[in-house]
């Protein structure tokens, strides 16, 4: 992978003289720091910061770019994830901004005190006496800085910068320059590119064209990461996206022909698609057992098995003895009873603990009881398990007559019983037959759609809308009370007849007009029978739910609750289900979750993956279907159109609703605002397009770019487009060569114009910056014209995702 | 904390022996304090560019033009061409199969398709 974090702690700070400047790319992606002159920087690392909550003490701490993911299961990230301090390519939180140059300077070995006395054995005499014994240890990075920042960055970022950069590190002075423009100077000195030239660099946020065309990069990957969060996972990596970017994506020639490709689904195509195999275990192989790995098992578990029957058997054979000694006991005990006199009786028994023959008696007789039963013999009270209704209710059959009063009574309770259980067992063999339908309509709707699932999916559905309409009316039915009660509704607003139904409307209705009632003329309540049905209806339990809803709010839980997996099996098969299953983190639950996706919706739901053969029975979609063993291919994502759909927005960013035009049809608007119309000077800047920043590693983005860039130029004019060398680090070597150059000590604004003309300095002297900046750019000599002055203004463009 | 942690170092250290003003002294801990930082929308704002010679550039004004090309129709779920287009739900789709899919969908993932280039129905 070419991004590689570099953390380690530098050691040589110290051997560093203070004029040596440190120089810092600070890219949307990226943040690279090390020393001016040197090939390469010290630090790379991830422009992120996380604040996570220690697990155990809980005190929120601060950690800066990618730490091992083993190291981060200490720390609570579930509040906080990893930000940015960029908004698109612009620093615009500098709290984050400060963690991430404490860390970068913290990793860098500055220290204070040590670069003091380095310092001091620097300076000449008179000025050592000025430093004061308190500034002795004076805090602060004291190296000149050169840190990157977009093109036309606000001053209100840039002075923050500044303010940052002087008050919190003792920064003595500063810098600030364009990634691209150090990245075209590098190569140019390396004879990449000549000296006029046009500049594309695509990054992380943005992309610029420059003479002018920025585009930095990040589009296609804001655009990976949102099919990502299709699917509610938000839990994987960027190192995983962004590996996924850097292996996979490419730039199609032409976006159309290419899909069509894929739509034919030719043999071209078929080559292009790309598996990601996700990290899969086999599963551990169940070979066939030998006779003898069996034999061993069986005797194994005979052994067990018998092992604990003979516990079993002792337990009982000493509980047998030991009842067998108390009744011995006990029957002596009678024996001996029986020659004692009647009156010694008690004093005799005192010290056996019984009271008297009849407690004797009983025990003996419990003794026996739990005896027989200990020798498994039946016992009687088993006897009576299942008896027939005729003998556990005796009495019911017999007439009254024959009966006494007492009798009578018992029948009576009997016939209770007896209707009782009746009724119970009636309504378990209802639930049972319930039971049996429902697993025969499951089975059956099964069998469809294993037969035809998309005609499946259309019925079911159909039905859903249908019995949902019905239950939805009936239930709206019930709330209004009918029809003619809707009008009444209407006009009654929110009132307490909103909350009740029809039939409680109804019953407070009677109750009412019944209390009215018994105050008019002569109360004739009760003489005929009829009006005794009015408190029939006023009861409570008057609110008769019939048959009808129930068994339809029934079939649509049923049909809903199947429809519920069908939807997650759309929602797996056609939402990139290729893409999901990418969603790999190196932490544990997401793993689980991988898990279960594929084995419970891959096979279990997409009819696809289901052996026809072989349609198991209907599992719920937590379960782990055992119809198939997993297979490695179950854990591949097919990577088809998507491979290039995603680059494909840095040419049309309308593909993502972004009404900008495409890196090719930028450089031409640049190329058409430039100012100068200087002979042959398009044809110099075409035939020198400088590709830099991440997104240019993409196969296929220098033909692209031609091919786009040749309809846009008349015909016949030369275009060659060239590839940084290194595009990612290109911008930071640029930057540490202008740095060690003699120039750079005028091209820097000191911490002593700060604090003499204050914070806003920056703003009142915005045109003494930009002409320190453009001069800093023309120093470069990025274009043979500064193309950011003035003269050349709009011809800066920026793409912004 | 544990040992490995301190280890690697992973923890920026609160106190940094080369900063004038430390972390704790410019965010202290407990103090509420409100929103610091500006969007880069409010950010813009407040740079008055308004102002500015016209041909000077400035981060607004380098923003690329909208494109003068027709824009191209993808279906949203496939990233074929797409010819149709679904009054519905506001897809774009490639041909029935697609169709069939999209008027089945769930409206919740409608929008998450429709997010994906800026079309999904935002309610504020």
């Amino acid at each position: 992978m070419p991004f590689i974090s570099r953390t380690a702690r530098q050691s040589d700070y110290s051997h560093f003289p203070s004029t040596c400047p440190i120089v810092i790319d600070n890219g949307g992606s990226y943040f690279r720091i090390g020393w001016a002159g040197e090939t390469d920087p010290r630090l790379v690392f991830r422009n992120i910061v996380q604040r996570p909550r220690h697990k155990t003490t809980g005190e929120t701490v601060s950690i800066v770019g990618d730490q091992d993911p083993t190291l981060l299961r200490y720390f609570d990230c579930t509040r906080s994830g990893p930000r940015s301090a960029f908004d698109s390519n612009v620093v615009y939180q500098f709290e984050i901004m400060e963690y991430i140059l404490d860390f970068g300077f913290d990793r860098m070995g500055v220290d204070g005190s040590q670069s003091l006395y380095f310092i001091l054995g620097q300076l000449p005499m008179q000025e050592k006496r000025v430093i004061s014994v308190g500034s002795l240890f004076l805090k602060q990075v004291d190296h000149p800085v050169l840190i990157t920042e977009c093109v036309c960055n606000p001053i209100q970022s840039r002075s923050k910068m500044a303010e940052l950069l002087f008050e919190s590190y003792g920064v003595p002075s500063i810098a600030f320059g364009v990634d691209a423009a150090f990245s075209y100077k590098y190569n140019q000195q390396c004879g990449v590119c000549g000296e006029d030239g046009l500049a594309i660099c695509s990054g992380f946020a943005t992309s610029h064209a420059i003479p002018h065309s920025y585009i930095y990069g990040f589009p296609e990957l804001l655009s990976l990461s949102t099919f990502f969060s299709l699917f509610d996972c938000s839990r994987f990596t960027w190192e995983k996206v962004e590996d996924l970017k850097m292996e996979h994506c490419y730039i199609a020639p032409d976006y159309a022909s290419e899909v069509r490709l894929f739509q034919k689904g030719t043999k071209e195509a078929e080559e292009k698609t790309r598996c990601w195999q996700l990290p899969w275990v086999p599963p551990p192989t169940e070979e066939p057992r030998s006779e003898e790995e069996i034999a061993r098992k069986a005797a194994i578990k005979e052994r067990q098995g018998q092992r604990l029957r003979e516990m079993a058997e002792a337990k009982r054979s000493s509980r047998i003895n030991e009842l067998e000694n108390q009744l011995q006991g006990l029957e002596f005990l009678l024996q001996q009873l029986a020659y004692v006199q009647e009156s010694d009786v008690p004093s005799f028994l005192a010290e056996t603990g019984y009271v008297s023959k009849q407690e004797i008696e009983s025990t003996l007789a419990k003794v026996t009881q739990s005896l027989r039963k200990a020798k498994g013999e039946q016992v009687e009270s088993e006897a009576k398990a299942d008896p027939s209704a005729t003998e556990k209710f005796p009495l019911v059959n017999i007439p009254d007559e024959m009966l006494t009063l007492e009798q009578l009574k018992e029948k009576r309770k009997q016939l209770f019983l007896k209707t009782t259980t009746e009724g119970r067992q009636r309504a378990k063999q209802k639930r049972f037959e319930e039971e049996m339908e429902r697993e025969r309509l499951n089975q059956q709707d099964e069998e469809k759609r294993l037969e035809n699932p998309e005609l499946y999916l259309e019925q079911l559905q159909a039905k859903y809308k249908e019995l949902s309409e019905k239950v939805e009316q009936r239930k709206r039915l019930k709330t209004n009370g009918g029809p003619t009660n809707g009008n009444h509704n209407v006009s009654g607003g929110v009132g307490r007849g909103e909350r009740l139904n029809a039939a409680q409307k109804e019953r407070m209705r009677l109750l009412t007009t019944a209390a009215f009632d018994r105050g008019k003329g002569e109360d004739t309540f009760g003489a005929r029978d009829e009006d005794w049905h009015l408190y029939k209806l006023m009861s409570k339990d008057n609110d008769d739910d019939d048959e009808g809803p129930d068994e339809d709010e029934a079939e649509l839980a049923r049909v809903t609750s199947r429809l519920q997996v069908d939807y997650s099996f759309l929602y797996i098969k056609h939402m990139l289900l290729h893409l999901l299953n990418s969603l790999i983190t190196s932490s544990l639950p997401m793993w689980d979750i991988l898990l279960n996706l594929n084995s419970s919706l891959w096979q279990d739901i997409d009819p696809k993956f289901v052996p026809k053969s072989e349609p198991g029975p209907w599992q719920s979609s937590t379960e782990v279907p055992r119809s198939r063993p997993m297979t490695k291919e179950d854990f591949q994502i097919l990577l088809e159109v998507e491979r290039f759909r995603c680059p494909e927005i840095l040419f049309q960013p309308n593909l993502i609703g972004i009404d900008q035009a495409g890196l090719d049809e930028m450089v031409g608007v640049s190329l058409r605002r430039l100012p100068s119309k200087a002979e042959g000077l398009e044809d110099r800047l075409t035939s020198n397009i400088f590709l830099t920043g991440g997104s240019c590693l993409y196969p296929g983005m220098s033909e692209r770019l031609e091919a786009g860039i040749r309809m846009i130029r008349p015909c016949g004019s030369p275009i060659k487009i060239v590839k940084a060398f290194d595009p990612i680090f290109d911008a930071w070597r640029g930057a540490a060569a202008y740095a060690n150059s003699l120039l750079f000590p005028q091209q820097t604004f000191t911490r002593m114009d700060y604090y003499e003309k204050g914070e806003d300095w920056l703003r009142k002297v915005k045109l003494i910056i930009s002409e320190a900046y453009y001069a800093l750019l023309k120093e470069n000599r990025l274009f043979s014209f500064p193309m950011l002055s003035s003269l050349y203004g709009c011809c800066v463009l920026q793409l912004k995702f | 904390m544990e040992a490995e942690v301190f280890e690697s170092e992973m923890v920026l250290p609160t106190y940094l022996r080369f900063k004038r003003i430390q972390m704790y002294e410019k965010y202290p801990k407990g103090q509420s304090r409100g929103r610091h930082w500006k969007h880069l929308k409010q950010i813009l704002q407040a740079e008055n560019y308004q102002s500015y010679p016209p041909n000077e550039p400035h981060y607004v004004n380098i923003e690329s033009p909208p494109s003068m090309l027709p824009c191209k129709k993808i279906c949203d779920i496939t990233g074929y061409e797409a010819p149709y287009f679904d009054p519905r739900t506001n897809l774009r789709y490639a041909n029935a199969e697609v169709f069939k899919i999209i008027r089945s969908l769930p409206s919740e993932y409608v929008q998450r398709y429709l997010a994906l280039r800026n079309a999904a129905v935002v309610l504020k």
